[in-house]
């Protein structure tokens, strides 16, 4: 969706890494099975994290398969599991909710290949919706909620934040005890928090460019596209208490098969696409990585 | 209770050093000062117990057996050094009304302590320091952050104001692992100097509301 939740790669060990890449394969190939082929290109990092996090005491069982990206060699892949097929569920309805908002936002010839996915993907959602209600409920409220502050053009960096970080926080309620519940929520608020400003800052020189909102341009004053270095600091505390809040409610998580690989993207991936973002070169080393990805 | 070997994560034939190092890299991940003003604070506090008891267990048992294993040992985590929240404070002289702002905010109950304060026309430092307190505990750091400002600003006197825009200016405190990265750029080994001031304005953070730290005691 985003993909700034990914493993800082030199960091894990092989057998995390091959592990990593099964839980993102089996995520294809799960959205395939239940939705169909089109739902496969909604694959993403942020969803392969969440089945991560999700898998409590699953044990990881591999299987060999083919797939579109790899019609050639067989990769390993993760066998079907229950936080595999929540995380498909749930990859349905934000990407198609996520097409849906393109559809309206974009000029012409963009917004119809939005609205064309939006139609091919219908059936796919509706299947998933019924599945989680409560998710799909969750996030069509709040995206509404979402919409109108843009209008509104809305300056509370934070109110907007909010409404993305309450869709991820619903996810914790999937789980099972209510200690669980409030850990599992607050990890996911913060997440929702990080990632939609880190989107807000990738995306602000664009935005002040085409008109578009931008959570930080109400807050702060750009000038040529760029925050002033008083005012990126000002942000990036304010990532840095959050990702505070979300290490604190990690480390009270059981572990499981994949925290070593969840332990590097809490505590090195999200610290290095940040600093990728600020940095202007988040971009080009996400494309970097694709390419490597799919040798 | 649970086997305490298996509390810390270590095997029973481990040796005193490797139990040690375990109970002090788990009191290290959540230390009170991790979670100041915290939500999740009563679950970390219950961990840590958790931890000091199994601690206490092998340490006396390993004595009794004879063994080297020395009870003199501390780092610091003594098993009541993490007090519940919100138990005995003092307000006195304070307007009633911000004193059961307060004891909501503690209590989570934080949608109450918005309405109440959203409630009360005139606006003083405190009900903005209060204001920053509730955006904080529901995440929304930016404006909790301008709230405490305005506080600090309007009564520079006040060391708890004060002592809450430090903290938030520093990027406040959690645990990271050896090599961990934090959001500012830095590795986390750098900010140990800074942790350490940090720590020690903490202790005071937010007045009587939070969890008092070994620090000051």
């Amino acid at each position: 969706m985003y993909g700034y939740v990914r493993p800082v790669k030199g960091e894990l060990k092989v057998s995390e890494f091959e592990r990593f890449q099964g839980v993102y394969c089996g995520l294809c190939h799960e959205l395939a099975r239940r939705y169909g082929f089109c739902s496969r290109f909604l694959v993403n990092y942020d969803f392969t994290f969440l089945a991560m996090l999700l898998a409590g005491d699953e044990q990881p069982c591999t299987c060999p398969r083919r797939c579109p990206a790899h019609p050639f060699r067989q990769t390993v892949c993760l066998e079907r599991s229950e936080s595999l097929q929540t995380a498909a569920d749930m990859t349905v309805i934000l990407g198609w909710w996520k097409l849906a908002d393109g559809a309206e936002d974009k000029s012409f010839p963009t917004s119809f290949a939005y609205k064309l996915a939006c139609a091919a993907l219908k059936g796919a959602y509706k299947k998933a919706a019924a599945r989680q209600p409560d998710f799909a409920a969750a996030v069509e409220q709040q995206l509404a909620a979402l919409r109108k502050l843009e209008k509104e053009r809305c300056a509370s960096l934070d109110e907007a934040a909010d409404k993305f970080a309450c869709i991820l926080r619903t996810i914790g309620q999937g789980r099972r005890t209510e200690e669980e519940k409030r850990v599992t929520g607050q990890l996911l608020y913060h997440l929702g928090r990080i990632i939609y400003i880190l989107d807000a800052a990738d995306d602000l020189a664009e935005d002040i460019k085409s008109g578009a909102y931008n959570p930080l341009y109400g807050r702060f004053t750009p000038v040529d596209g760029k925050l002033s270095s008083e005012d990126e600091r000002t942000l990036r505390t304010s990532l840095q208490l959050s990702h505070n809040a979300l290490v604190s409610a990690y480390v009270l998580m059981e572990e499981n098969a994949y925290s070593g690989i969840l332990s590097n993207i809490v505590y090195l991936g999200l610290p290095a696409a940040t600093q990728a973002v600020f940095a202007g070169t988040w971009n080009a080393s996400a494309k970097l990585h694709r390419e490597r990805r799919s040798v | 209770m649970n086997d305490p070997y298996s509390v810390l994560g270590v095997s029973p034939q481990a040796s005193d050093d490797e139990v040690k190092k375990a109970y002090r890299d788990l009191a290290r991940k959540y230390h009170p000062d991790n979670y100041h003003d915290n939500p999740l604070a009563d679950l970390a506090s219950e961990k840590m117990k958790e931890i000091n008891e199994a601690y206490d267990a092998i340490t006396k048992s390993r004595e009794q057996s004879g063994g080297r294993f020395s009870s003199g040992y501390s780092y610091g985590y003594g098993g009541s050094a993490y007090q519940s929240q919100g138990a005995g404070q003092q307000y006195a002289g304070r307007n009633a009304q911000y004193v059961q702002i307060r004891n909501l905010i503690n209590a989570n109950n934080l949608a109450q302590a918005e309405a109440m304060l959203n409630a009360i026309g005139n606006h003083d430092a405190e009900w903005y320091y209060l204001m920053g307190s509730v955006y904080w505990r529901k995440g929304w750091m930016d404006q909790a952050g301008q709230y405490f400002r305005t506080a600090a600003t309007m009564e520079p006197g006040n060391v708890e104001y004060r002592n809450a825009v430090q903290y938030m200016n520093q990027g406040g405190q959690a645990y990271r692992p050896a090599g961990g990265m934090d959001m500012m750029g830095s590795d986390a080994a750098c900010n140990m100097c800074q942790n350490l001031i940090c720590a020690d304005c903490c202790c005071e953070m937010m007045g009587g509301n939070l969890i008092p730290c070994i620090g000051c005691r």
